[in-house]
């Protein structure tokens, strides 16, 4: 043996060395190491400190298990992970892991005097102390105890890394490749069914790999599997998490182990649906409580057999065993076997099997049958164990350098319980297990105990002569609880194990209680006196392990996080230099800036530029359906507030959507083409909702309409082109429409040609301009745009953006839905009485607009508002009130919903929504602001060209 | 995420092509303004909200793009059936 | 239509290939959303024949929902929009583009972002359906060829995740 490396056995490659760091200290491992077999083989004992009280922490288990030793690699260029656990961690040449929850080094850490001051930290401590002051939290408390109370730190840079996904579907999914998960696998083998076995192991046999004597059987099995064509084997894949209809959410690691992670994913996200599932999870065992039970050398009896037969590492040179269950025996004649000395076998039972006892005392291990560990020696490893028999105050010391716990087998039915089966109590395994399945899932092996361990006795905690308050025995080790918070939590009245759990923080920390939740609820059931099926089993929550949220994210992030629509015109808009602004999911011109300019500038010049001359501006992203069949006309006189059935064909007419509720949720101009057909318009943030809306009522509520729409916001490009040169700018292009005010007066439709490409040609304006929205084949759009943009030249044409349409709409008075409206507006609170046909029997909404509370006196309505101060433009949003001086808080009216300066009227203008507006025109309102208060009157919304005559042209 | 049956399709489908959609059978009064306040009220605004079986309607927005109805347990979330809207309750 | 005008489409159309799968944008096409509560309406309007089951193509034209079909080729055209009769004709030519996904790999890459069982998916379906939220009418051409119907301003950002899945596999 050299240092602690068996000199044969397991399945590492001694011919391959690998070279690593731990915290900056040079290793060598071999392949098929772990981080902790190469560790423990060189003689380390030390691999953290603990969450709370910084105490020196070892290895306690050989894979997910472990609660102790978290490990952050880094692997440079923003690849850090933190809070990995050692046993899982496959080292390369190369890596470089450190250490965590310590400073300023590992051995010497400062914050150890929490371990000092342990008595001042209870359960419960945090919220007991830290209380109030209330400001003291914030500022103080909560940024030192998140400094001192720290896991792995969060990674600093952008994660550089791609991580794969994928949905998956099968009729069998295998969750683990132990034994049992083999065998099912093999089973299914040479079938039609699609079957993918998963295994969170580099390699497949779960337990088996730390049993030589399977491993033929592993290699014939492993061979078989490989070549069916049916199966699917992914290994370094964690099924984290089991939901709704057996679908499995698993991450696999693909590049994590490798020296040279090259340019593929790190990870792949598989989203898998089987019409079957079988979880071969296997079992997890449990440490025993007592005294010292987290000194760096204590670990499971399972985990040194794993170190000492699968990587040929010896855990110690004179080995103890601490035993409740006959696995311990095992394990330790297991290790004598290969050559590990064993120190002595403690059991607390009084009787154990003979046999076990006759092979023990065959190979000369000493054996301490009805006897308890009370305390271990050592703060940085193990240096001996004191044992104590349990029936009188009789014990000694026993020299070992580990000392191993074999507390019983807690079957792995995390997925299970993911899935919502019901688990029941077994008196046999001390533990709860698989009962009644809620989806197509069954489980084999250990967890679903039908694999024997042998027997064992359940207790919470080993017996003690001590004091029990007084010592530090702990449960669950990652977030530092021990017995006595137990104790604590149920003399102070938390008697639901949900409860305790809460109070305690036991099994909530990254682990799960893994290894803690079952003796917590032994030691529960014993303070309570109640059995434990009564008080029951915390929920598992997915995930299973932590998960890298790269994983999560998988390819939506940077520009795939959400998808940008973008117009046949935004290339365009590009080239111009636009600055854009997202809109709902459309990004649009907001202004072209001319170099030196800012926004206002921008916004100023292209507003005068449509009011004088001609603006062109990319309406496409409006929402459009087209509405046909005989009773087109009927269906929108349902649903619109304003009549439809009289509106000639070639007419538009601006159309009002409420809700149901009499509320506003959409507007938009919409033209009859002929008889029955439609091409309604929406806002561009409202064209999936209302088409929805539209469907639900025609689908559900009038089914016997004969009327169909056709989302056709794609299929037309729109190009506004607006102010009193538009029309010279068309008229060269287009064919077989009279553009003649006369023939096709403002607010008409016509279908023709422009440019040689088929055209709806609306005559409408959101400026309050002669204005056109020019429909052409989405194609076509950039083409006919850059047509009429090279012909504008002449007539100074200028693009504009939202910005500019914004505050053109708003010196017409013309709302915005969404922003000027919330939810709560109806069309007469927004001055749209108008546009509510009278003599209506019923559209959507119509009902409501007589409830009480909507012809309530001193509704919040739409106004007008000119600020005293012409040069002073108010902040949207901003708060309205009547009386300045009141005291604070003062009586808000409403607030400002646009406010822009209009470079056409030299001042600024703003629309409100203010209590009684439409009552108060004339009044003066007040705007408090931070440090004063600005005046403005109420006034109409209308503010440029209230007779309506500029968009006759 | 869930499998459910579209009644039109006739398969079972993934939960990211449907959309939920409210209380199933409630139906818009035929002449909305010979209703009370009290009356419409009640078909605006209050719904069952039970724990456990639930008829309620969905759309298979990225599918056949229609509305159905189903009954679902809003503890379990299990689907006990879906069938295609002006079918009498089940 | 004008051949001065050139037609400008949201991705370029030259080929991407990458190892087992080869992304290309399809030619431009026509495309008829058919909507009637009969399918013999339409049938006796367009006088052709319609598939009956959703999912299922016959010729040019796929069966949608219920009520509605795609009809989409390079060249076709109804006669008649069907003015006055119960049913419903538009054209959507330019709504979408056409992405087509060539090779072995192809199907796994739509798996990606794409749902559905499309191991189980029989060539000659198409059905509506999502990709990583977006809207998308999917269908099998042969075992190893695949066609996807998206709304053109999602396609930039639809192509962007084929090519990042293709690039990075």
């Amino acid at each position: 043996m050299s240092g602690f490396r068996m000199d044969q056995g397991g399945r590492v490659d001694r011919g391959a060395r690998v070279n690593f760091t731990f915290d900056g200290k040079p290793y060598q491992g071999f392949a098929g190491d772990t981080l902790a077999s190469a560790l423990l083989a060189a003689g380390v004992t030390l691999f953290g400190r603990s969450f709370k009280y910084h105490r020196p922490r070892g290895i306690m288990g050989a894979g997910v298990e472990e609660p102790n030793a978290l490990i952050s690699v880094d692997r440079g260029g923003g690849r850090f992970t933190p809070n990995l656990r050692a046993t899982q961690i496959e080292i390369y040449e190369g890596l470089n892991a450190k250490s965590q929850n310590r400073w300023p080094s590992l051995k010497r850490d400062f914050g150890a005097i929490n371990d000092r001051l342990g008595r001042f930290f209870p359960a419960g401590f945090y919220n007991k102390t830290f209380m109030w002051p209330r400001s003291f939290w914030e500022k103080l408390y909560e940024p030192a105890i998140r400094r001192m109370a720290g896991l792995g730190d969060a990674p600093s840079e952008v994660d550089p890394d791609h991580y794969d996904a994928g949905y998956a579907h099968c009729e069998l999914l295998i969750v683990g490749a132990g034994p049992a998960g083999i065998d099912a696998a093999l089973e299914a083998s040479g079938s039609n069914a699609r079957v993918i076995l998963i295994d969170e192991q580099d390699e497949l046999g779960g337990g088996a790999l730390a049993d030589p004597s399977l491993w033929p059987w592993l290699e014939r099995s492993v061979k078989a599997l490989q070549a069916a064509p049916n199966i699917t084997i992914l290994t370094r894949t964690t099924a984290f998490g089991y939901f709704h209809d057996n679908f499995i959410g698993a991450v696999e690691r693909i590049t994590d182990h490798l020296a040279e992670p090259g340019h593929g994913p790190r990870e792949k996200l598989w989203k898998i649906r089987a019409a079957e599932v079988i979880l071969a999870q296997g079992a997890i065992e449990r440490p025993l409580v007592f005294e010292g039970n987290d000194v760096p050398g204590v670990m499971l009896a399972s985990a040194a057999r794993v170190f000492a037969l699968r990587h040929g590492v010896a855990v110690g040179k004179n080995v103890a065993v601490m035993a409740a269950h006959d696995s311990g025996w095992k394990d330790a004649l297991a290790l004598a076997k290969a050559g590990v000395g064993i120190a002595a076998i403690i059991d607390v039972r009084d009787a154990v099997d003979a046999g076990l006892v006759a092979e023990a005392e065959a190979k000369d291990i000493p054996i301490y049958l009805n006897y308890s560990v009370i305390g271990v020696n050592g703060r940085h490893h193990v240096k001996s164990a004191q044992i104590c028999s349990n029936d009188e105050y009789l014990g000694g010391r026993i020299a070992c350098d580990a000392l191993l716990m074999a507390g019983g087998w807690t079957p792995s039915i995390h997925l299970w319980s993911h899935s919502k089966g019901s688990i029941a109590w077994s008196e046999d395994w001390g533990a709860f297990l698989p009962d009644k399945p809620n989806e197509n899932v069954r489980c084999v092996g250990a967890c679903g105990g039908t694999f024997s361990f042998g027997k064992g006795v359940n207790l919470g905690q080993l017996p003690t002569p001590k004091d029990p308050a007084t010592i530090k025995a702990f449960l669950d080790f990652q977030n530092d609880v021990t017995a006595k918070d137990i104790a604590l939590a149920v003399r102070e009245g938390y008697h639901s194990v949900e409860h305790i759990k809460r109070y305690t923080t036991n099994g909530m920390a990254t682990d799960q209680g893994k290894t803690s939740n079952l003796n917590a609820l032994q030691l529960a059931s014993g303070f309570l006196d109640r059995p434990i099926e009564k008080i029951g089993l915390t929920t598992f929550r997915p995930p299973y392990t932590p998960q890298s949220f790269g994983a999560f994210a998988g390819h939506a992030k940077d520009a795939l996080f959400i998808a940008t629509r973008k117009s046949p015109i935004d290339s365009w808009a590009g080239e111009q230099g636009a600055v854009y602004e997202p809109v709902a999911q459309w990004r649009r011109a907001r202004y072209f800036p001319r170099s030196g300019e800012d926004m206002h500038a921008a916004v100023n010049r292209e507003c005068l530029a449509v009011r004088n001359g001609v603006g062109i501006f990319d309406a496409s992203t409006l929402g459009k359906i087209e509405v046909v069949g005989p009773d087109a006309a009927e269906f929108l006189n349902r649903m619109y507030t304003n009549p439809w059935k009289q509106l000639e064909p070639g007419r538009c007419r601006y159309g009002l959507l409420l809700r149901e509720d009499g509320f506003i949720t959409d507007d938009g101009v919409s033209a009859r083409l002929a008889p029955d057909r439609f091409h309604l318009t929406t806002t561009t943030g409202g064209a999936a909702r209302v088409l929805n809306m539209m469907e639900d009522y025609l689908q559900t509520e009038w089914p016997d309409l004969n009327v169909w729409l056709t989302s056709i916001t794609e299929q037309w490009a729109v190009i506004a082109l607006q102010g009193p040169k538009a029309r010279d700018v068309i008229a060269p292009f287009v064919e077989g429409i009279d553009l003649s005010p006369e023939a096709f007066p403002h607010m008409a439709v016509r279908e023709g040609m422009i440019c040689g490409v088929p055209t709806r040609l609306f005559r409408v304006s959101f400026t309050g301009e002669l204005g056109y929205e020019i429909n052409v084949p989405a194609a076509y759009g950039r083409a006919v745009w850059e047509v009429l943009w090279d012909a504008g030249e002449a007539h100074g044409i200028t693009p504009y953006g939202t910005e500019t349409m914004h505050v053109l709409r708003a010196e017409k008075g013309f709302i915005i839905v969404g922003q000027d409206t919330d939810g709560t507006l109806t069309p007469y609170d927004a001055g749209l009485a108008w546009a509510v046909g009278k003599k209506k029997a019923d559209f959507v909404g119509k009902r409501s607009l007589a409830r009480p509370d909507i012809v309530a006196e001193g509704r919040k309505q739409l106004v007008g508002l000119l600020t005293d101060d012409p040069n002073e433009v108010l902040e949207e949003g901003a708060q309205i009130v009547a009386d300045p001086n009141q005291p604070v808080p003062m009586t808000m009216l409403g607030h400002v919903t646009s406010s822009y300066w209009s470079a056409t009227l030299g001042r600024s203008i703003a629309i409100a929504m203010v209590a009684g507006g439409q009552g108060r025109m004339g009044e003066t309102l007040h705007i408090p602001m931070p440090g004063r208060t600005i005046a403005a009157k109420v006034t109409a919304m209308v503010f440029y060209d209230a007779e309506g005559v500029r968009v006759n042209g | 995420m869930i499998l459910i049956h579209c009644p039109y399709c006739d398969e079972k489908r993934p939960e990211l092509e449907f959309t939920y959609a409210g209380e199933a059978h409630i139906a818009r009064p035929a002449d909305p303004s010979t209703l009370s306040d009290e009356e419409w009220e009640r078909y605006l605004f209050i719904r069952a909200n039970p724990k456990g079986r639930h008829n309620e309607r969905w759309r298979h927005s990225f599918g056949c793009g229609r509305f159905f109805n189903a009954v679902r347990d809003t503890v379990t979330d299990k689907f006990e059936t879906t069938y295609k809207a002006g079918e009498p309750r089940k | 239509m004008a051949d001065a005008l050139l037609r400008c489409e949201p991705v370029p159309a030259a080929p991407a290939a990458y190892s087992g799968v080869t992304i290309t944008l399809a030619p431009p096409m026509r495309r008829w959303s058919l909507r009637a509560k009969s399918r013999q309406a339409l049938e006796t309007h367009l006088g052709l024949s319609l598939p009956r089951k959703i999912g299922e193509t016959l010729g040019d034209i796929a069966c949608l929902g219920p009520d509605e079909w795609l009809w989409r080729a390079v060249d076709v055209e109804p006669k008649e929009t069907g003015a006055g009769l119960p049913l419903s004709v538009v054209d959507v030519s330019e709504r979408s583009v056409g992405i087509i996904l060539e090779g072995h790999a192809a199907r796994a890459m739509l798996n990606a972002g794409c749902p559905l069982d499309l191991e189980r998916f029989a060539v000659g379906r198409m059905t509506r359906t999502i990709y990583e939220g977006v809207e998308i009418i999917l269908s099998r051409e042969s075992e190893t060829r695949w066609s996807v119907d998206v709304w053109r301003s999602f396609a930039e950002h639809l192509l962007l995740s084929f090519t990042t899945v293709a690039r990075n596999r």
